[in-house]
């Protein structure tokens, strides 16, 4: 696979030497590549954590409280101490505030697209989103570049993907998706993965040794041919995830201590924080849990006391001590967000609060990074950041470099266009620090 | 004005010609002892300068033509915007350009690293290059202006290179031609890069190196000229008349084999009858022959039986259901897209759009007709009332009786998607559908590969702006009409829950009852009064001025925006009085001249079929990508447009040829070859082929001659693209999500997930047992066994399944005190599967014997049953060697049926089931 760099610094792609796979070759080239290339990374994180919080959860009710802001923009909750001294939080949230020593509040981070789609693809890939190429997000961009034992799915998203895709890098780096969560108490699996129980493993192998027998038709081109070297690639790292223990294992929250899984309560959110823990340990490198429902246009205060905030307090507070109980929050990053935050002003007719993305809150643990700090702060009434404020752009190249990912390393779309990972962010060095 | 024009006498010679072009910048501005340089030459900005900046990179991307500029200075990226660039360079504070202090100017002193920079030092102070600019500035640093002499072509020679051996070398050189008639060698000025660096290297001067065997292009760029030179390393020795004889018997045969023959590559010998069977039925219409099909045509020994089955394949239902599929994706028919389009949203607009698709390659209808009921698509009739409208409307969304959206002329649904209602989205849009023209590059800056520019982009939105969506109908009359059937149905306006989407739901569900609903409509809003030519230039002008307010320029954009408009590579026109600019647009593309319109879609079948299009990537005909084999495609596209572009003839003209029909296997000279078509190229069979394959390969023999002609419940003719009702397996195999203009929203890869699904998914596994399937059906046919050795692993088996059920049951009863409803459902599920898989029922007859013996015994029907199990999967007999691993493995079994199910997933499982070949 040759590119070509001209004088200007444009690179095109070169559709010559590629095989017969056309552009496909070069996917299965890098994904042979995939499993070593964790051992030539520099240091960072091994794996990371990407809580997707769509609908764009209100920062002042949550993680930026203002309770001495006047009551045009205050709210009903009032806010509670943490672990911390100084930092405060919704009362809303009293596990989280447990444990703010783990992790990092972001406040102020700020951006200028207040549409849900729109500012679901900048949280999520770290790039605004232009018009002719869409951004691969955390997991495509993570699982090629950390890469992961054979055994197992490198990209897993719990339980869809509903945003943060492969964008210009192709499907290849797409997310398995679980498709459902866990239910307490029961067996958990992902579709195709587990064997039926008719099957035995030594049924499985029998066949897998038939079907090898029978697959000699393009024997002759193996090595010549990377599409038909690709697909017996597939074809072994298949057989292996279904029959291998590891796999089975690694989805299987059932088979977690109970100790260890009760903090994480019973609803979607937590057993899908419980599933990522879970994963992580195993040697996925990337996982995305989706947690919707924060589009509180309406009855904003009912809806985040009794339905939305509660399963966020307990999965999210297990999740972080969860993962500090089994040695794995050092070396896995963790990085929280929704979209947008919500309007800091009160939608009186119909209590609530509005799309807002001059300011939202981000969390932020693991990695590397101290906890229990507050990053960055909004002004009296939460409305935007008090001094410049960081981008989701910034935040994608902090969250990059706590991986060991060159933010700035460039990849080249399938039009043979020089993209950057993060186009336009820095480092947050005091998240660094 | 008039000393501007006398300067440039003096900058080229009159005398330059065609034959004697003004000899290169560096030759005239050698500083050299023998080169005395003309100090009334006065360096032109346009034609010296800024080429100059950008062979020193300044314009760069990660330089000053990053959109952010660099260091406070900025320059268009790829320099194409004359006037910005100098005026970036000679306004502001502190000017770049200093015309009075020479020395002091940065523009010198930076790339020189006087003084900091932080791209070092690109100047040589003793350079030709710093000649140019220094005189440049010493005759007054002039910018450009309207009466230019404007740029015509770049020349290069050699027009071809052929390589004999590694480490030959040649010098391009360029020679740029310009409207006043001067011919000037710019060498020195062009950028110029390889294709393929394996091939040829091609350095920063244009200087070509022979790396290896192969076929690529050297391209040098000037100014808006990208000129692609073919460089041709033979791979062999067996070139010109060392090539062997070769049959070519149709002209597409011809056409590659003249390009073989330069390459010395050898073709692949014409496939079997097996393998042409197989790979025609799947690419023509996306199906797996029947068992009985395959028979027939294995035995028949006709001379002409291939060409015969094109014709019968091209009459068949698969064939219009899996070819409007390949059109509805390059056109985008996406449901998402159509969420906000009136009651059809939520596949109503998306099966519409398929049926009418469907409609029109059933009937074979012209290509250019069927492109212009897309293209010049209203919602309403010639003289259709709104209330007709939507009486005709409402009967297609229930899909009563025999009227179908297919019969109406017009497609309005490309332009109410969602991502195609903004002009800069359509002009993307439209030119990747019908064009297969990436224009994305020049919405912000000139197309580093192609000759298109900010203003060609600019001008070609001028065509869709006047195309509205009315999603309340348009006009005072026809809103009033809508807002009177709203009454009518008891639709209470002013209440809140009934507005947008949600009164689309209702209104849907209305007309789901026999109510005559109203529809939005698609419309081309009215002509405007022209204006005088000297009017609209002065507004442009006052639009385009550097100081312009913001919201004056909105307002002048709004009024301006679709008055003028310009094809691609074309005029500009005035449109504002055209009742519907989009027929221009139209009339272009179908005129015989027009590059792309037949090419796109003749390359685009062309992919199909070869997995590779005469242009690769197949949706990005430009200068820079030329195509493989130029007179193959143009022979293709001629002939598209002589035949009234009878989509039929295309198909036909690839498949009869011997192209098509070659196989796989590499020889010596074509094993790296896969842009030449002198082989076969193996690739995944699309998601949806895919998906009905396993269905058809798997189902009883009636079930599968059913499947073949009955295809609307076929996944070829799929019409839920972007729905929430998605196909798990479709997805992951990459149906095409047709949502970002690019063929690239179809995935052929090969996946991990599409390995996992065929190995072990429920849905893989049901269907090879399911009721009614081959299997089982053969099954009610086999014996069951009265053997030892079977016995005991039927018991073991059994034993194992008891162990789970036992632990199963422990859930169940955990869940039942924990009251949790679903998962109480689902464990007692498994509990069933569980135990219908213990109590299999006996077939009837009993073996006395094992299966071994049996498999001996009946060794003849085992046989029958082995030719139908690769018949239906890989359409061919079983080899001895694949017969005897076979049998072996039944032997082995507990069961012949398990034994029998195993060797149909092996064959599922198989490279050689999932690609096509």
């Amino acid at each position: 696979m040759a590119l070509h760099r001209t004088c200007d610094g444009v690179v095109r792609r070169d559709f010559l030497k590629l095989g017969a796979l056309g552009a496909g070759g070069l996917s299965l080239s890098n994904y042979l590549r995939w499993t070593h290339a964790a051992a030539a990374r520099p240091k960072g994180a091994k794996a990371a954590i990407f809580v997707n919080l769509p609908g764009g959860p209100s920062h002042m009710d949550t993680f930026d409280p203002k309770p001495d802001a006047p009551s045009e923009y205050r709210g009903e909750f009032s806010a509670i101490k943490t672990s911390v001294p100084g930092i405060q939080i919704s009362e809303h949230l009293p596990k989280l505030a447990q444990c703010m020593d783990k992790y990092v509040i972001l406040r102020g981070i700020t951006h200028s697209l207040a549409a849900h789609k729109l500012g679901q693809e900048y949280v999520n890939t770290g790039n605004r989103p232009i018009p002719s190429l869409e951004f691969p997000g955390y997991g495509a961009v993570v699982s090629r570049e950390l890469g992961g034992p054979m055994e197992l799915p490198h990209n897993v998203a719990i339980p869809k993907n509903n945003q943060g895709g492969t964008g210009y890098l192709g499907v290849k780096y797409a997310a398995l998706a679980t498709g459902k969560t866990p239910t307490p108490g029961m067996p958990f699996s992902v579709r195709g993965m587990t064997l039926d129980g008719s099957l035995t493993v030594s049924d499985v192998e029998r066949r897998q040794l038939l079907l090898e027998d029978l697959d000699q038709r393009f024997h002759a081109i193996e090595d010549k041919n990377q599409l038909v070297a690709g697909l017996d690639r597939f074809t072994e790292q298949a057989h292996k995830i279904i029959t291998s223990p590891k796999a089975k294992e690694a989805f299987d929250t059932n088979r977690e201590k109970s100790s260890f899984a009760a903090p994480f309560g019973e609803t979607k959110f937590g057993q899908s924080c419980l599933l990522a823990t879970r994963l992580v340990e195993h040697g996925v490198p990337f996982v995305t849990i989706s947690y919707g429902g924060w589009d509180t246009h309406r009855d904003n205060w009912n809806a985040l006391k009794n339905k939305q905030l509660p399963p966020l307090d307990e999965g999210l507070s297990a999740l972080f001590t969860g993962l500090e109980q089994k040695g794995l929050l050092e070396s896995t990053a963790v990085l929280v967000t929704g979209e947008f935050g919500r309007t800091p002003k009160i939608n009186t007719t119909r209590t609530g609060r509005d799309h807002y993305a001059r300011a939202m809150f981000m969390l932020m643990a693991g990695g590397g990074i101290s906890g229990g700090r507050v990053i960055g702060e909004t002004d009296d009434t939460a409305s935007g950041p008090r001094h410049d404020g960081h981008s989701p752009d910034d935040v994608a190249a902090t969250y990059y470099s706590l991986l060991g990912i060159d933010p700035t390393k460039e990849y080249h779309t399938s039009t043979g266009r020089p993209v950057m990972i993060v186009r336009d962010g820095s480092v947050i060095p005091e998240l660094m620090s | 004005m008039v000393a501007i024009s006398l300067c440039c006498l003096f900058c080229l010679p009159a005398t330059a010609t065609e034959r004697d072009p003004v000899p290169s910048l560096d030759m005239r501005f050698a500083q050299t002892a023998e080169n005395a340089v003309n100090e009334d030459e006065s360096p032109d900005f346009r034609r010296h300068v800024v080429p100059l900046m950008g062979r020193l990179g300044c314009n760069g991307r990660a330089c000053h033509g990053s959109f952010q500029g660099q260091g406070d200075f900025r320059l268009s990226l790829f320099g194409y915007d004359f006037k910005a660039d100098h005026e970036n360079l000679l306004q502001g504070e502190e000017p770049r350009v200093n015309i009075d202090n020479l020395e002091a100017s940065l523009f010198l002193q930076k790339p020189l690293e006087q003084v900091d920079h932080g791209g070092g030092q690109v100047l040589d102070p003793d350079s030709w290059q710093l000649a140019v600019l220094k005189q440049w500035i010493e005759h007054g640093a002039q910018g450009v202006d309207d009466d230019d002499a404007a740029f015509v072509r770049l020349d290069v020679s050699p027009a071809e290179i052929v390589a004999q051996k590694k480490g030959q070398t040649w010098q391009l050189k360029a020679t740029a031609v310009w409207s006043d008639g001067t011919h000037e060698d710019v060498t020195p000025l062009c950028r110029f890069r390889t294709n393929n660096d394996q091939i040829a290297d091609i350095d920063e001067n244009g200087f070509v190196t022979a790396k290896g065997p192969g076929d690529s292009h050297v391209v040098a760029f000037y100014d808006n000229g990208v000129v692609p030179i073919p460089v041709i390393f033979p791979v062999s020795d067996k070139t010109g008349s060392e090539y062997p004889d070769l049959k070519t018997p149709t002209p597409v045969d011809e056409l590659v084999a003249m390009k073989l023959r330069k390459l010395g590559e050898v073709p692949s010998e014409v496939c079997s009858d097996g393998e042409f069977l197989r790979r025609a039925s799947l690419d023509i219409t996306g199906t797996l022959p029947p068992v009985a099909e395959t028979e027939a045509f294995l035995s028949d020994t006709s001379p002409n039986k291939r060409d015969t089955k094109i014709e019968e394949l091209l009459e068949r239902p698969g064939y219009a259901a899996w070819w409007a599929t390949k059109l509805c994706d390059w056109t985008g028919n996406n449901d998402r897209n159509q969420s906000n389009s009136g009651p059809e949203r939520r596949q109503g607009a998306s099966r519409f759009w398929y049926e009418w698709m469907h409609k029109k390659v059933t009937e074979n209808v012209p290509y250019d007709e069927l492109v212009t009921g897309i293209v010049l698509a209203k919602s309403r009739l010639e003289g259709e009332s709104f209330t007709e409208y939507s009486e005709r409307m409402s009967r297609y969304l229930v899909n009563e009786g025999d009227a179908s959206f297919g019969d109406q002329p017009y497609l309005p649904y490309f332009w109410t998607r969602q991502n195609f209602r903004k002009p800069e989205e359509q002009a993307l849009g439209f030119a990747y559908t019908f064009l297969g023209v990436r224009i994305q590059c020049a919405q912000c800056h000139k197309h580093p590969f192609d000759q298109w520019t900010k203003d060609d982009f600019d001008r070609f939105k001028g065509f869709f702006t006047r195309v509205a969506y009315a999603s309340k109908g348009s006009g005072k009359e026809n809103q009033k009409t809508y807002k009177e059937m709203l009454v009518t149905l008891g639709i209470d306006m002013n209440d809140k829950d009934l507005k947008g989407n949600r009164l689309y739901v209702a209104l849907a569900k209305l007309a789901q009852k026999g109510k005559t609903v109203p529809f939005g409509e698609v419309i081309v809003t009215p002509a405007k009064a022209p204006l005088n030519k000297a009017k609209l230039d002065g507004l442009m002008a006052q639009m385009n001025a550097k100081d312009i307010k913001p919201k004056k320029k909105e307002q002048l954009e709004r009024f301006l925006m679709g008055r003028t408009a310009t094809v691609l590579g074309g005029k500009q026109m005035n449109v504002d009085e055209v009742e519907d600019p989009r027929e221009i647009l139209m009339a272009w593309m179908l005129d015989d001249s027009n590059p792309y319109f037949a090419q796109s879609l003749v390359n685009r079948v062309w992919s199909s079929y070869f997995n590779v299009g005469i242009v690769e990537p197949p949706d990005d005909l430009s200068l820079a990508n030329p195509p493989s084999n130029p007179k193959l495609l143009e022979y293709l596209a001629q002939g598209f447009r002589e035949h009234n572009f009878d989509m039929k003839w295309l198909h036909r003209e690839i498949c009869k040829s011997d192209t098509y029909q070659r196989g796989w296997r590499p020889n010596a000279t074509n094993l790296h070859d896969d842009r030449n078509f002198s082989r076969a190229i193996a690739r995944r069979i699309p998601a949806e082929v895919i998906y009905d394959a396993v269905r058809t390969a798997t189902a009883g023999d009636r079930e599968a001659m059913e499947l073949c002609s009955l295809v609307e419940k076929r996944a070829i003719a799929d019409t839920t693209v972007g729905s929430y009702n998605n196909n798990y397996a479709l997805e992951i195999f990459g149906q095409s999500t047709r949502e970002s203009n690019c063929d690239c929203d179809r995935s052929m890869e090969p996946s991990l997930l599409q390995t996992v699904f065929l190995q072990n998914d429920k849905e893989m596994l049901d269907s090879i047992s399911r009721r009614g399937s081959w299997l089982d059906e053969l099954t009610k046919t086999l014996p069951d066994f009265n053997d030892p050795a079977a016995e005991k692993l039927k018991i073991e088996r059994e034993q194992k399944l008891t162990n789970e059920i036992a632990q199963l049951n422990k859930r169940l009863e955990y869940a039942v005190k924990k009251n949790n409803k679903t998962t109480i459902k689902s464990i007692k599920k498994a509990i069933a599967v569980k135990e219908a898989t213990i109590k299999e029922p006996n077939t009837g007859s009993v073996f006395d014997g094992s299966v071994s013996e049996w498999v001996t015994e009946n060794e003849d029907q085992v046989r029958d049953i082995l030719d139908s199990a690769y018949l239906r999967t890989l359409v061919r007999q079983p080899t001895d060697r694949e017969i005897d691993r076979s049998i072996a493995y039944l032997k082995e079994s507990p069961t012949a049926k398990d034994g029998l199910r195993d060797i149909l997933w092996a064959l599922l499982n198989t490279k050689e089931f999932a690609l096509n070949h």
